[in-house]
């Protein structure tokens, strides 16, 4: 039988998915909008945030209510705290990618440049990172979660190295420079996603082990 | 600094054995919280300390259980001054049908004193450790039994602390008080902590984790798990303590 708690948790965790693949959903369209310069696209996905600022409203009130109501300890508890943490990164991502929607709008009708850059890799990346947080929680695998954080530090050093190859370009040819600062941003930005993806990391460990692993220095 | 030791305590009613070899070092001023399903001998194990069961026919303990340092258990220990040591408070509040003055000052006459400005001393001091003074002051000599559950199991408490123990022991204070009354037991609790070492049994999961500094989970006459009660509540050492506090038990 299920409990009362374990049916709130479960309703919680749906929502924390639907919310993942919407976050997903963001960072995708938002990279084939720059990609493709589909304004439609990146329109779209500035639309859609707001589901997803609503979608973290509910998760945090029926967080809250899980806590007051049910009183949760240890596992439960520990679960429900890093919902409420996971939730908030879940929300700064596909704000992120908002972001990223609009700069595709503001480069509209000119003439792309770098097209070979490493952006839509370190976009596969940040998603392939999210997706493999929440199967660590799944399964419960700290192993894969403590991965993700590796793997943090690849999404940092692409962001580096994209940004010399956009200040070459600029410092060749000022004309770019709109394109260019309009890239380095978006780099910046997957940088920024691959952080929350980490924190969404952290907490899934936090959740299986009860270790608080932020800000140790690795 | 070490106020109890319990050593390999096991306890016996007749041929059941309600208590299997546990031991727990409980330190000065500290609150432990026991915990567990009913009849996993959290109860039998609490009386054990004041020697309560003592008077339980067919029951056997082996063991010990030393206070500041001396066996309780040892031949001829005076178990009336052990009961003045550690006193107790239970499930239902039993306050003596004479007034609330009477209450507590019965206790400090049996005790020998008999002064009786040292007697309206101690009455009074004790109603204020329990937050009761400015509630009862003015009919200090009028019945107990008038008093609301919360007020009367106060009440007990003040009894228990006149005689100035140094352990207290609570068995379910505050089980069949309203959340009110519940939250000043509680309050009292941590108040009380400063001058007692404290064990307290409760079925209560969220008030053992309010007022305790350490929580021991029992089940079936075992000590499953003592623990920091922050620890026992977010991350328990042991599988079985963690399913019974998540509800998943059995």
């Amino acid at each position: 039988m299920i409990t009362h708690l374990e049916g709130e948790i479960e309703g919680i965790k749906k929502k924390i998915f639907t919310m993942t693949d919407g976050a997903i959903e963001a960072i995708s369209n938002a990279i084939e909008s720059l990609k493709t310069m589909d304004v439609k696209l990146a329109a779209k996905v500035i639309q859609n945030d707001t589901r997803i600022d609503k979608l973290e409203i509910q998760i945090d009130d029926d967080c809250v209510r899980t806590l007051v109501t049910q009183q949760p300890a240890a596992s439960d508890l520990r679960l429900i705290l890093s919902f409420i943490k996971i939730n908030n990164d879940l929300e700064r991502i596909a704000d992120i990618a908002s972001n990223i929607a609009k700069e595709t709008i503001r480069l509209e009708g000119r003439p792309q440049i770098h097209p070979e850059s490493d952006i839509p890799g370190m976009a596969t990346t940040c998603i392939n990172m999210i997706k493999t947080a929440f199967e660590a929680m799944t399964t419960k695998d700290v192993s894969m979660a403590a991965e993700i954080i590796s793997i943090d530090r690849e999404v940092d050093e692409l962001n580096i190295q994209v940004y010399r190859e956009l200040f070459t370009l600029m410092a060749d040819n000022p004309q770019v420079m709109p394109q260019a600062l309009g890239l380095i941003m978006v780099a910046k930005s997957l940088e920024r996603i691959g952080d929350h993806a980490k924190n969404i990391a952290e907490r899934v460990i936090y959740y299986i082990e009860g270790v608080d692993i932020r800000h140790e220095k690795s | 600094m070490k106020k109890i030791e319990i050593n390999a305590l096991n306890f016996y009613y007749n041929d059941t054995k309600a208590v299997n070899n546990v031991s727990i070092d409980v330190d000065k001023n500290t609150v432990l919280a026991l915990i567990g399903p009913s009849g996993c001998g959290k109860s039998t194990f609490l009386r054990c300390i004041n020697r309560m069961n003592d008077i339980i026919p067919g029951t056997r303990v082996e063991g010990d259980i030393m206070i500041d340092g001396e066996s309780i258990y040892q031949n001829k220990y005076d178990v009336t001054s052990l009961r003045r040591k550690v006193g107790m408070v239970f499930q239902k509040s039993n306050p003596f049908p004479k007034t609330i003055y009477e209450n507590i000052a019965y206790g400090l006459r049996i005790n020998g004193i008999t002064d009786k400005y040292e007697i309206e001393k101690k009455v009074e001091s004790s109603l204020k450790a329990t937050a009761l003074w400015e509630e009862v002051k003015d009919r200090l000599h009028q019945s107990a039994i008038g008093f609301s559950g919360g007020q009367q199991q106060r009440l007990c408490i003040a009894r228990t602390i006149a005689i100035q123990p140094d352990v207290i022991l609570m068995d379910e204070p505050a089980s069949a008080l309203d959340p009110i009354s519940t939250q000043k037991i509680e309050e009292l609790i941590h108040e009380l902590k400063n001058e007692y070492t404290i064990i307290i049994v409760t079925h209560n999961m969220q008030q053992a984790a309010r007022v305790s500094d350490y929580t021991a989970f029992f089940y079936m006459g075992d000590l499953i798990e003592l623990n920091k009660t922050e620890k026992i509540f977010t991350k328990p050492d042991l599988e079985m303590t963690e399913k019974y506090i998540t509800g998943k038990f059995g």
